[in-house]
Formats: C-alpha cells, structure tokens, sequence
C-alpha cells in the first residue's frame, strides 16, 4: 500500500528529484559557512561563520555526496542507483543534525543555543530525503559496468586506501563523546550513501578483480597507521586491542561462518593461549618452570587450545547443532571456573586463582625489546604500535589461512554442511571429520592469539574470559558478515571502538548490544558486508538479489 | 549416612529448581526446535516480579497471605515478558537458518539482563533518576523478602535439617508437575501442544492455531520459571540481575540429560543434576571435590551424557533435527 502510493509519487514528481536534492546538498554546503550555535564553549566551536570546523565540515561532506548523487540522479546511468543512496545519505544526515542539536541541548543547557546553521542543514537533510524517496525505481543492470584499465582500477583501490587510513587516523583523534558520535553518523551517511546507490557492489566487482594490489595496499595502510600517530601511545593501545579481537573473531568466523558450527565458549580458547603464554613467561607469579622461547610458547599455547577444541568437539559434533552451542557455553564456564579455582587451594597451583598471572614481561625478539620506544625516520614508536605491527603478522597470517582453507576443497566441504549437512554427507563430504577441522583450527588460531595478548596486557586473569566476552565475538562475525574477512575486521573495530569513544553512554552500552543483536537478526542476518552465498541463504525467495548475483558472476567470468 | 541423606535433601532441593526451570526449554524446544537461551532472564524477571509486588502492595508485611499474590506478580511479569519476546524477535525468524534464532537468544537474554540492570529501580530509564516507587538498586545485590511460615526455623529429622524454603520448592515442583500433566493430557490446548510438537503441519491442517500453541508453549515455560524465580528468591534470600544466566545454563543441562523435548525428562534430568551436584560437593575426595568445583561437575556430566546417551536419560522425543 505505501510502496504503491511511494511509487505514484515517484511518477508524479520523479523528474523534480535530481533539483529537490541538488537543492538540499547545497544547503548542507551552505550551512557548513554559517554559525550553528551561540556557545563557542562546545564541540569545538561551532559559532563561527565563513570558518568551517568539526561538525561544520562534516555537513559539508554530506551535502557535497548529496549534490553528487543529485547530478548522478540527472544522467541515469543504467548501474546505479542515486536514489537508494539518497535515502540513506538523506536519513543519516537528518539523524546527524538531530544528534549535533541534542548535543547543544545537553551542553550548552537548552535548544536555545542552535543557531541558524543548524537549522539551514535540517532544512537541506530533509530535502536531500525527499530527493530520494521522489526519485524513480531503478533496477540496477550490472552488466553496464564501466570496465577500467586495470592500472586506473589500481590506482582507486590506492586512493581509496589512502582515504581509508586518513580518516581512520582523524576518527581515532577525535577526543569530544558527541562530536565522535555525530561523525560517526556522517560516515555512516556519506558512505553508505555512495555504496548504497550501487557503487558498493561495484568497487566489489573492481576488488575482486585486483584482489593482490587491494591486499598490498590494505596492508600497507594498517602498517603506515602508528606512523600516523607521532608517538602517542593512546590510540595504538585501542588498536592492539582490537587487532587481538579481530584475529580471534577471525578464527571463530572459520567456525560459525564457514562451517556454521555455534561455539559460545570461543574465549576460552583464546584464555588457554594466554594462560599457557602467562604461565611460561619470565613473570614472578608464573607456575611453570620452563622457559622456552616465544615461538616456541605460541606453538604450546595454539597446541594446548586445539586439543581443547578436540576434546570438547568429538563428542558433541556427532549431535545436533544446537547441542554444541549449550556444550561449548558450558566449556567456557568450566574454563574460567578452573582458572579460577587451581590456585593451591582447590587442585594443583597453576593459575593463582582469581588474582591471576600480573607481571607479564615485555617480549624480546632477537634483541629487539618490544617495551621500548624504537624511532623510525624520526618517528617514536612506543610499546603499543611494537605489538601492534607483530599483531599485524598475526592477523596477516589468520587472513591466509582462513582465505585459503575458504579456497580450497575444505572449504567447499564446509559451505556444503553448512547449508545441508545431510546432503553433504550423501554426497561423500566427511562431515565429521571437516567439523572437527574446522572446530581445531579456529581453536588454534585463538590461541596463537591468546599468547600475544598476554603479553600484550601483561596480565591474565579469569574474569577477562567471560561468557560476555565470547558474545562479543560472535558478534562481531554477526555485524560484519559472516564468512567474509573485511566484515570481521569491520565488525571487530566498530564493537570495540565504540566504547572506547563513547564513554559517555558506557553504562548503557550491554543494553544497545543486545538490541543490536535482535536488530541485526531482524533485519539485516547477513551482517554488515555479506558473502554472497551467505546473501542468498537468508533471503532465498529474492529473486530480484539472485538474478543481480547471476549477472554479477557472468561480468567477472569475462 | 546422615550426610548421604543431608545432600539428597540439600540435591532435591536444588534439583527442583532445576526442574522447573528446565520444563521451559523442553517445552519450547519440543514445539519449535528452538533452544530459548533467554529463558533463564525469564526465571531472573520472575524473582524481580515477585519483588516489584511485595514493595508496591505490601511493603514490610511478610504474612503467608502475601506470597500467593507475589506468585501471581512473578507469573505475570514472566509470562508477559516470554510472549512479548516470542511475539517480537522469535516469530519473524522462524523460517530462518538455525544460527539467526539463538544469536536473537542471545541477544534478548542481554537486553534482558541490562534492562532490569539498570531500569530496575528507575522506572523512567533514560530520562531522570525519578524513583516514585523507592525501589532499591538492582545494579547488587536485592534482599528478598522472606515470608513468615515458608522460611525461619529449619525442621530437623534425625540429624538432616530441613529448610522451610526446601520444603517450599519441592512442593512446588510437586504441584508444577501435577498440574503441567493435567494440562497437556486433559486439556484442549495440551492436547494440541501434543500434536503440534508431533508434526506442526499436519496440526496445522487439523485446525490447530499453530502460532497460539506456541505462544501458550512460552507462557507456561515462563510460569514455571518464575515459581522458580519466587523459590530461589526465598532460599537464597537475595536476587541479582544475574542470576538467570547460571541457573538458565544449568537447567539446560538438566533438560539435555532427561532427553531434550520431553517433558517428564525435565524433571527427572533436573532432579538428577541437583542430586549428583549435591553429592559431588561432599563425595568427591581431594582437592577437586568441594563447592568450587560443583558447576564443573555439572557441566562435565552434559559432556558425558551426550557422548554415551545424546537422546538423555527418558529418551528425546526429537534427536538431531538440526
């Protein structure tokens, strides 16, 4: 009913959209100029005019997306859709200046403190909307992409890249809760709206067909970050953190995302790493005597997790799925119950009970002493950005694996169960045996993880390997996509970025992360970037997705 | 022996809690093949329900005339809460993969903890720190209030001390188990949660109203959870926001041992477990043995339960649908 009379409207106004949002974006331009409140006091001095700054600036952005996709909207070409991404960039800004003017309410002690700025970018939001939604219906046809030279190609996946580490660097430095979240919202509009009108699945089709250089490249950004820092440590130690968290959340997408096997109690492997790591360190308060190097510690601790996982995974994959989430839950209680129990009292002194191993020394690779400040062309570089390029190895490594088991017959064998164990098996897939795989080898890459992050932490104790902690990483393969790599790392940085950022909201941030989760289930079950196959699995009767699918296989067969 | 007979009460008692608790999952389980990870939050809102009455009606009064009506509190704050949750996030995914379901579970069961976290005693939430009601803070501890004749003085019985409170929750699983029997075999609606757990689409073209059954499958799930809820209240004599998390785990360990899907199941299974946890603790010799290592045992005997016995112990009416 409403879609129709969307639809009537759509014809009725259709040709005025490109002008209606054309108009808007020149409004959210024009009010970057003006003064959008009276108290100089917050988020860093909106008040002035003609002197765009912050939030200021961030309109602008939003209004340029907009003028460009109203000129887009004009010329129609066949593969996009303006208007979808319209919508969205339309949505996000008008929720960016109802943020920005809550923002001034609660600051500078009322509405009264808005000035005319704010409500000129209001005005543009809402008609950067309406654009949208008049805009046509358009049935994106994929097989009008533009092909490029293929160094052209190169050469935007490295200005995209470069842009990417830019606005990461800005995005970390931002100190102001609410000006982060405002930001936050304006990427959130300015690039969900450029993917959104069809744009994303292209530079999808453009990576995949330089998926080497896009690799390079991405590699390149996250080992140029610390240098973008100037020896601050504050922001490499939230990106040590969350390298650890992506690399565990990428082993346990090998096993909920490529095999489709729930395990609740995935941080427990990551705690065995950590513990054995703990345990056999130079630290006063270690229970093992031997010393072996930490090449060596990290083979023991990813060792001691896959005979965990075995363990825990022979007798429960023989059963129903669902059976293996509840006993993989129970592992990880039994897990942190025994760390916290082996103190002496209760069984053998190996984990100094609910105290835990403190006191974890500094690694030393050949010399190089990784709680030192080392300087490079001039730049320090402090302990967090040493751990953070040898997590980068880490992930490196976990990034190989997981793409090339997904590659490889294993990895067939896993999609195959996933989708039907039953006819998997019929077709001569030894399903337990590749469940077993799959479940050993996500347990080995969260211990290898684990290790570092002992040290990285300098120490372990059990109430860092709680149940919360494992719902964390599922979710992280939940948000950004399950069974691909990029949505993982998305996933991974925005769940632990946000509440480093937005400290303001910190005691309601549990409760925003189970409506997430609901949410996401509801809406959206393929995460934030989805794997195609993954796409269609949860929307099977969208024919409109699957023949897009089709046509996109075809364009990069040629 | 007085020891032996000690722990039986003491594993009855806990046993019992279990059980009714576990009685959720199976029946929910058995309907739609869903494992309702937020069950245990439901038994956690139970005990915060009973709370919420006893201080807005009769605060300070603690006659047994108060705990019927703190039932009934707890039985609807629950019940509202299952089908609300059934009715918003589980009903939209039911054609859906196995996997979106339970991180929905998953979800509800932490919105449902924080919620009563942080709202428990700021109806308001986000607005103010208005508190009409005088709650106390759920973000500790809450003392429950013990009600005259059902707690105080324990009985003793030849050297086994008995707690009132003991005695009150294995009558109610007595009078649960009484009644949840003449509801599924002597009732209409059990007879169709029968019918629908045998085969959902045939029940359908018999005229069943599917989507009812499975609401009624949650509503008497959370019934059960918040006596439950109210027991646990009265023995432990203090709540937290937490408290469904534990419990919920290991009553769904109780209903995997009875044979999930199976009614009568959960309750054997539920007994079962609070008995072999009771006995560890005193049985078990070394430093293994002993309260911190009760929950390890418990879960321990899920593992080898589903090595030698996946269908538990009454047999499961549904093994590996997944």
């Amino acid at each position: 009913m409403s879609s129709s009379r969307t639809e009537n409207l759509a014809a009725a106004h259709g040709g005025k959209a490109p002008m209606v949002a054309i108009a808007g974006g020149a409004l959210l331009i024009l009010s970057g100029l003006l003064s959008w409140s009276y108290d100089d006091r917050i988020l860093d001095d909106i008040s002035v005019r003609f002197f765009p700054i912050g939030i200021q600036i961030y309109a602008m952005g939003l209004g340029l997306v907009a003028v460009a996709l109203g000129v887009l909207l004009m010329r129609r070409p066949a593969w996009l859709d303006p208007g979808k991404g319209l919508r969205i960039l339309g949505i996000a800004s008008i929720v960016f200046v109802l943020g920005t003017l809550i923002a001034i309410a609660k600051q500078a002690g009322g509405v009264v403190n808005a000035n005319e700025g704010l409500y000129v970018a209001l005005a543009g939001a809402v008609l950067a909307t309406a654009g949208g939604f008049l805009s046509p219906e358009v049935h994106i046809d994929v097989r009008k992409w533009p092909r490029l030279n293929s160094n052209v190609e190169i050469l935007i996946i490295v200005l995209a890249m470069a842009l990417l580490l830019f606005t990461l660097a800005y995005t970390l430095n931002i100190e102001d809760g609410a000006v982060f979240g405002v930001f936050l919202v304006a990427v959130i509009g300015i690039v969900g709206g450029l993917l959104g009108s069809g744009l994303g699945a292209y530079f999808g089709f453009m990576g995949g067909n330089n998926r080497r250089p896009l690799m390079l490249a991405a590699f390149l950004v996250a080992f140029l970050f610390p240098f973008t820092q100037n020896g601050s440590d504050e922001n490499m130690s939230i990106a040590t953190q969350i390298l650890v968290f992506a690399a565990t959340a990428l082993g346990l997408n090998i096993v909920v995302g490529l095999a489709g096997l729930l395990d609740l109690g995935y941080i427990a492997f990551l705690g065995t790493g950590a513990y054995v790591a703990a345990m056999m360190s130079t630290s006063a308060f270690a229970t093992i005597g031997w010393k072996p190097p930490f090449l060596v510690v990290m083979l023991i601790g990813a060792c001691t997790a896959a005979v965990f996982g075995l363990i825990i995974g022979s007798p429960t994959l023989r059963v129903s799925g669902d059976y293996l989430a509840i006993v993989t839950l129970g592992f990880g209680e039994i897990f942190r119950l025994a760390m916290f129990n082996l103190d002496g009292n209760n069984g053998p002194d190996l984990t100094n009970g609910p105290n835990g191993i403190p006191a974890i020394p500094d690694l030393v690779f050949f010399g190089f002493d990784f709680g030192e400040v080392h300087s490079i062309a001039g730049i320090p570089l402090g302990r967090f950005s040493n751990y953070y390029f040898l997590l980068l190895a880490l992930i490196a490594f976990v990034i190989l694996v997981f793409t090339r088991l997904n590659d490889s017959r294993i990895g067939r064998g896993w999609v195959a169960i996933r989708e039907d164990e039953r006819a998997a098996e019929a077709m001569g897939v030894n399903t337990f045996g590749l469940k077993i795989l799959a479940f050993a080898v996500g347990a080995f890459l969260a211990g290898l993880a684990g290790t570092i992050k002992a040290h990285v932490d300098t120490s372990v104790s059990p109430d860092q390997y709680i149940f919360l902690e494992s719902a964390f990483l599922l979710a992280a393969v939940v948000l950004g996509g399950m069974g691909t790599v990029l949505g993982v790392l998305v996933g991974a940085t925005i769940l632990k970025l946000l509440p480093e950022k937005l400290r303001e909201v910190n005691d309601y941030r549990l409760l925003m992360f189970g409506l997430l989760l609901v949410v996401m289930m509801r809406f959206r079950p393929e995460g934030l970037i989805a794997s195609k196959r993954r796409q269609l699995e949860f929307h099977e009767d969208d024919e409109e997705l699957s023949e897009l699918l089709q046509a996109e296989h075809l364009q990069e067969a040629k | 022996m007085d020891q032996f007979a000690q722990q039986l009460v003491n594993g009855l008692t806990l046993g019992s809690l279990y059980a009714l608790i576990a009685v959720g999952y199976t029946v929910v389980y058995g309907i739609v093949q869903l494992i309702n990870f937020a069950h245990g939050e439901i038994f956690m809102i139970g005990a915060f329900g009973a709370l919420s009455t006893w201080l807005i009606f009769f605060g300070g009064e603690t006659a047994l005339w108060t705990l019927p009506i703190m039932l009934v509190g707890a039985i609807a704050a629950s019940v509202l809460t299952a089908v609300t949750m059934e009715r918003i996030a589980y009903r939209p995914l039911r054609n859906a993969p196995r996997l979106a379901p339970l991180i929905t579970a998953i979800g509800i069961s932490i919105f449902l903890q924080e919620a009563v976290r942080l709202g428990f005693n700021d109806p308001t939430l986000f607005l103010s720190n208005w508190n009409p009601l005088d709650f106390p803070s759920a973000k500790q501890k809450v003392p429950f209030p013990q009600i005259d004749v059902v707690t105080g003085q324990a009985f003793t019985l030849g050297g086994v001390t008995i707690q009132r409170s003991a005695l009150f929750t294995i009558g109610c699983l007595v009078m649960c188990a009484a009644g949840l029997w003449y509801f599924v075999n002597r009732t209409k609606t059990g007879r169709g949660m029968q019918a629908v757990s045998q085969d959902p689409d045939t029940a359908r073209l018999m005229g069943i109203n599917v989507d009812r059954i499975i609401m009624v499958a949650f509503a008497v799930g959370a019934t059960l959870a918040a006596v439950a809820g109210v027991a646990q209240g009265l023995q432990v004599t203090n709540i937290n926001f937490k408290m469904g998390f534990l419990a919920g785990l290991k009553a769904f360990t109780a209903a995997v041992l009875g044979g999930i899907g199976n009614v009568w199941g959960a309750v054997v299974g539920g007994l079962t477990l609070g008995i072999v946890e009771a006995m560890a603790v005193q049985f078990i010799p070394g430093t293994f043995g002993g309260s911190p290592w009760k929950d390890v045992w418990a879960f321990a005997l899920l593992i080898i339960v589903l090595v030698f016995r996946p269908q538990g112990l009454l047999g499961a009416k549904v093994v590996d649908r997944a």
